[in-house]
């Protein structure tokens, strides 16, 4: 059994440890509520960005680099892996991780060259330690990112995408991030970002305007679910070659389009760090919680085994005392 | 325009909703020179360039807005201003 002395001093030590522990999880509370208000201010600015473009779409007839890439046989796509800056947060960056290099290893086999970007320093670090390739990383604030740091992801992202393939451009951008369900749950996701998938556009953009017909009488007869989606569908065919008369899109669609595009990107990509770092925050929280829980667990534990050896050392003491004064009685008799 | 007419009007930035409330008239800075919006306008999206958002809300006070880099939305008598950043420049004038 360990000395009484080393059983105290593991005690202090945990003791201390969970005072630490207690204080980063009053931390990262305090935090969620902050990462919370700053995701719900950011909403009306995204909600608008995407009616803006639900409204395009609607509308006019896309034709932009963001919504279809043309060169198709281009292999190299992006891939952001949005980790935290800080440990204590329990598996937050190593599922991440985990899911990267799945993702990674899935595009791999389809034949693509995944280019790799990182947000926060684990990650970065992670990956600097095993000589990985990495085509370009931010860190600082994941806990709390600003609209500075996504401009600065969105616009490099942006232009690898735009470029040439023969410039090195990519073709698909995928993001890595963890979505915020709730206190306890939070689920790594796989997005693919660029290029956007628009809800409307796709088949119909493609077929004659015959087809599109078709298509608007079907939306009439059946499928009610969506009223929103039927009512777009309806406004949809007037678009043939320009813009209907119902929206005007000033100065001009294509300018309208130019700026748009890249700023819902923009929001998007803020959006995935807002709900990272209340995903991180969250996990840190409950990493803390349950650290704390097992730090009192040890000692809890630790007192229990000083307890049996004071206690075993006091009835050796006992014994020894008695042992010897049962001998010196026995010498005087 | 009828007296009465008001426009339901969100101003947003990146980063946090600037205002929100009912307007009798706005006018902001597009791309194209000075726009000025009236309840029922057709349904219109239009870029913004830096300068002051101006609006008569429904107590027919003005409110003024510097802004940069953004775009409105009418659509159904509600106007949206999004914009990188926002800010009220002198909300209390009269």
């Amino acid at each position: 059994m360990a000395s009484q002395l080393a059983l105290k001093s593991r005690i202090a030590s945990t003791q201390s440890l969970g005072k630490i522990f207690n204080a980063q999880e009053m931390i990262a509370s305090s935090h969620i509520a902050k990462a919370r208000a700053v995701a719900l201010d950011a909403k009306p600015y995204t909600d608008a960005i995407f009616d803006a473009v639900q409204a395009l779409v609607a509308h006019t007839n896309i034709d932009h680099p963001i919504v279809m890439k043309h060169d198709e046989d281009n292999p190299r796509v992006a891939v952001l892996a949005l980790t935290s800056d800080r440990g204590m947060a329990g598996a937050y960056t190593s599922s991440i991780i985990r899911e990267t290099e799945a993702l990674l290893a899935g595009l791999d086999a389809k034949g693509k060259q995944p280019q790799l970007y990182v947000y926060g320093r684990r990650g970065i670090s992670y990956y600097k330690y095993r000589n990985r390739n990495v085509v370009d990383t931010w860190e600082g604030e994941t806990d709390h990112p600003g609209v500075a740091v996504a401009e600065s992801i969105s616009k490099t992202l942006l232009d690898a995408y735009m470029a040439p393939a023969r410039d090195g451009g990519v073709c698909e951008l995928y993001i890595v991030y963890t979505e915020f369900i709730n206190m306890v749950v939070q689920k790594v996701r796989v997005l693919r970002m660029l290029p956007v998938e628009l809800v409307q556009g796709g088949q119909e953009a493609d077929g004659s305007t015959e087809s599109v017909q078709e298509a608007v009488d079907d939306s009439d007869h059946g499928q009610p679910k969506d009223g929103q989606e039927t009512a777009k569908t309806g406004t949809a065919p007037a678009r043939a070659g320009e813009v209907t008369p119902l929206y005007t899109f000033e100065p001009s669609p294509g300018k309208v389009l130019d700026m748009i595009l890249p700023k819902y990107i923009q929001s998007r990509i803020h959006e995935c760090l807002l709900t990272a770092a209340a995903s991180e925050t969250a996990s840190r929280q409950n990493a803390m919680h349950t650290a704390t829980d097992n730090a009192h667990n040890l000692i809890d534990d630790l007192t229990r085994k000083l307890n049996a050896s004071r206690q075993a050392s006091i009835t050796q003491e006992l014994t020894e005392i008695i042992g010897s004064a049962d001998a010196l009685n026995k010498e005087e008799e | 325009m009828a007296s009465g007419e008001i426009m339901q009007v969100n101003i947003v930035a990146a980063d946090h909703p600037v205002w929100s409330g009912k307007a009798q008239a706005v006018m902001v800075p597009a791309l194209e020179g000075s726009m000025g919006i009236l309840p029922n306008h057709e349904p219109v999206l239009s870029l913004l360039e830096q300068g002051t958002v101006t609006l008569t809300d429904d107590q027919s006070q003005s409110h003024s807005f510097e802004v940069s880099d953004g775009f409105i939305s009418f659509d159904s008598n509600k106007l949206t201003i999004a914009v990188e950043h926002g800010q009220v420049k002198d909300s209390a004038k009269q």
